[in-house]
């Protein structure tokens, strides 16, 4: 348990409509997330993913079950700094999340709640703004940055406070192709040299793949938790969730359809090459 | 095209005058609208009026610029110079027309109240040209923080101002793109009478309006996340410290209030008809 950061047990959430009872948003979730992984939670519009960004540090708690951050519980109001020091969010508009009117005064932000000493936030928000390669642009007015450099703002923003974990409630969603990736090289390089846990809602299949573990929900459940390779190997049933497949996982499935018996890797452009080399092989 | 304004009336260059230390402009300034309100006689106003162009000529934004600034107020001075014009009966009757007579005494005080509004708005509009928004609520966060200790909060006020400071620009593009999406509609926003144009504004600011409460929602949860929780036990990124410069300005500062006020004893109360007399 000593390796868990992020725990939902049970977890069910709904939304206050103005009179009629609203279906809960998120029902029955239980997962946990392990310090140091890279995680994406897949679903379409509407399936509850982003009200589990909202309850991952206690912006939300839930009506029963409960959601705990390295064992502190999100219910406990006194942990509540804490927990939004370990987890941090960013959100899917960069321009509503950022509250300063230069650049580095806004990565600044953070830390300067926290009440860190001057000369460390002034440390923290250079390498925070190094790491997601905004350094040079610490002078500037956020407003006339693009919306890519925009989120990598608000990225550096929430390093700044040095969490363990961050959760990415569709960042990409906004941006053009160029932002995209750069927002994604910035998470992965949290992961990977920093050791930052991951967790990243997307609803895009591509962006997916790139992590080690999926989760998959569909009506505010979750109905898939494992490797790409096993989330993708039933083609037909992402499908009926109404999700896209990777390319090579839908190609796969064709040639598996036609009753050609391929196995190993079906996901990656060079996996597939190999998969189908060897069918050749074997004539 | 609206996302290109500048906020404020900053005016970027890099003078000693802008380096200043925001509380030190804000508090002299403040100082200097004091002292030309005292100043009661030609010489200490003509000493104040000396300075705040020897401030303007240091702070290297064109002249012609701060006079613009005056524009907003040219219909006061207008409509307080003819009032003084037409109630000062001192001095020298020159033209009488009608029931108006009008005298040297009252065009003298007409000039005094003239140049003492005049050079009152300039200084204030150098503080604005000078100093960006955000050193501006720097400065003024830093200045009331002693009024924390009352129980004042002004931290709450300073961020309201940076989170207006922020969202302007935004909110401008928001307002183009929904002009946009009502004209490929075929909403028409230039022509008709002022009240048709009244009326076109409702497709304008209702979405507006919308947008900015779920934008607001947003900004909350993202502060939330930010661990902001109304300023209790902050720190500061930028100290604001005090250099040699502001230093010298509070000298000068001291010369200047010390100077306004012997010359205002020197030369005494300003009397239009001694004044005219002594010109003739």
């Amino acid at each position: 348990m000593a390796d868990t950061i992020l725990k939902f047990d049970n977890v069910t959430f709904r939304y206050e409509g103005d009179d009629a009872v609203l279906p809960p948003a998120v029902e029955n979730l239980s997962l946990e997330i392990k310090k140091g992984e890279f995680v994406a939670v897949l679903g379409h519009n509407g399936s509850g993913k982003s009200t589990v960004a909202k309850l991952s540090n206690g912006l939300i708690v839930p009506e029963s079950g409960d959601v705990y951050v390295l064992g502190m519980n999100t219910k406990n109001e006194n942990d509540d700094l804490k927990i939004k020091q370990t987890v941090g969010v960013v959100f899917q508009n960069p321009d509503n999340q950022i509250v300063a009117t230069i650049v580095e005064e806004d990565v600044a932000f953070g830390p300067e709640n926290l009440g860190v000493e001057p000369a460390e936030i002034r440390r923290r928000v250079d390498e925070s703004l190094k790491i997601v390669g905004m350094y040079k642009y610490r002078l500037h007015e956020p407003h006339k940055l693009s919306g890519g450099q925009k989120q990598r703002v608000a990225i550096a923003g929430i390093i700044a406070m040095q969490p363990q974990c961050i959760v990415f409630d569709e960042p990409t969603a906004m941006l053009d192709p160029e932002g995209r990736r750069d927002v994604m090289n910035a998470m992965k390089r949290l992961n990977r040299e920093l050791g930052i846990t991951v967790v990243f809602i997307t609803h895009y299949m591509e962006e997916a793949c790139e992590a080690e573990r999926i989760i998959v929900m569909d009506d505010s459940r979750l109905v898939l938790d494992g490797t790409p390779m096993e989330i993708f190997a039933d083609v037909n049933y992402i499908r009926s969730l109404g999700l896209d497949v990777p390319q090579t996982s839908a190609l796969a499935q064709m040639l598996k359809d036609d009753g050609i018996k391929i196995t190993g890797d079906t996901l990656s452009v060079d996996g597939l090459v190999n998969s189908l080399a060897k069918i050749l092989d074997r004539g | 095209m609206l996302k290109d304004i500048t906020i404020g009336q900053y005016f970027p260059l890099n003078s000693v005058i802008h380096r200043l230390d925001p509380r030190v402009k804000l508090l002299y300034t403040f100082v200097f609208i004091i002292f030309i309100v005292v100043s009661n006689n030609f010489v200490s106003l003509a000493f104040c009026v000396a300075c705040a162009l020897a401030v303007t000529f240091i702070s290297r934004v064109p002249l012609k610029t701060v006079i613009r600034g005056l524009r907003p107020i040219l219909l006061v001075i207008i409509v307080t110079s003819l009032l003084q014009i037409i109630y000062v009966k001192t001095g020298v009757p020159l033209i009488s027309f009608w029931k108006i007579k009008i005298t040297s005494g009252g065009i003298l005080e007409a000039v005094f109240i003239t140049l003492r509004i005049s050079f009152l708005i300039v200084m204030s509009t150098m503080l604005t040209y000078t100093t960006s928004p955000t050193s501006m609520t720097n400065g003024l966060d830093r200045a009331f923080s002693p009024l924390t200790k009352l129980g004042i909060d002004f931290n709450i006020v300073t961020m309201i101002m940076t989170i207006a400071l922020r969202f302007i620009p935004t909110l401008i593009e928001e307002v183009d793109k929904i002009i946009s999406a009502q004209k490929s509609r075929g909403a028409d926003f230039e022509s008709g009478n002022i009240f048709k144009r009244a009326k076109m504004l409702i497709p304008l600011f209702v979405p507006l309006l919308f947008n900015s409460s779920r934008r607001a929602y947003e900004l909350a949860y993202a502060m939330t996340c930010r661990c902001y929780n109304g300023g209790k036990g902050k720190t500061t990124m930028n100290l604001l410290k005090y250099k040699t410069n502001d230093w010298i300005a509070t000298f000068l500062t001291v010369v200047f209030v010390l100077g306004v006020i012997l010359l205002n004893i020197k030369f005494g109360e300003y009397n239009a008809q001694f004044t005219f007399n002594a010109a003739v």
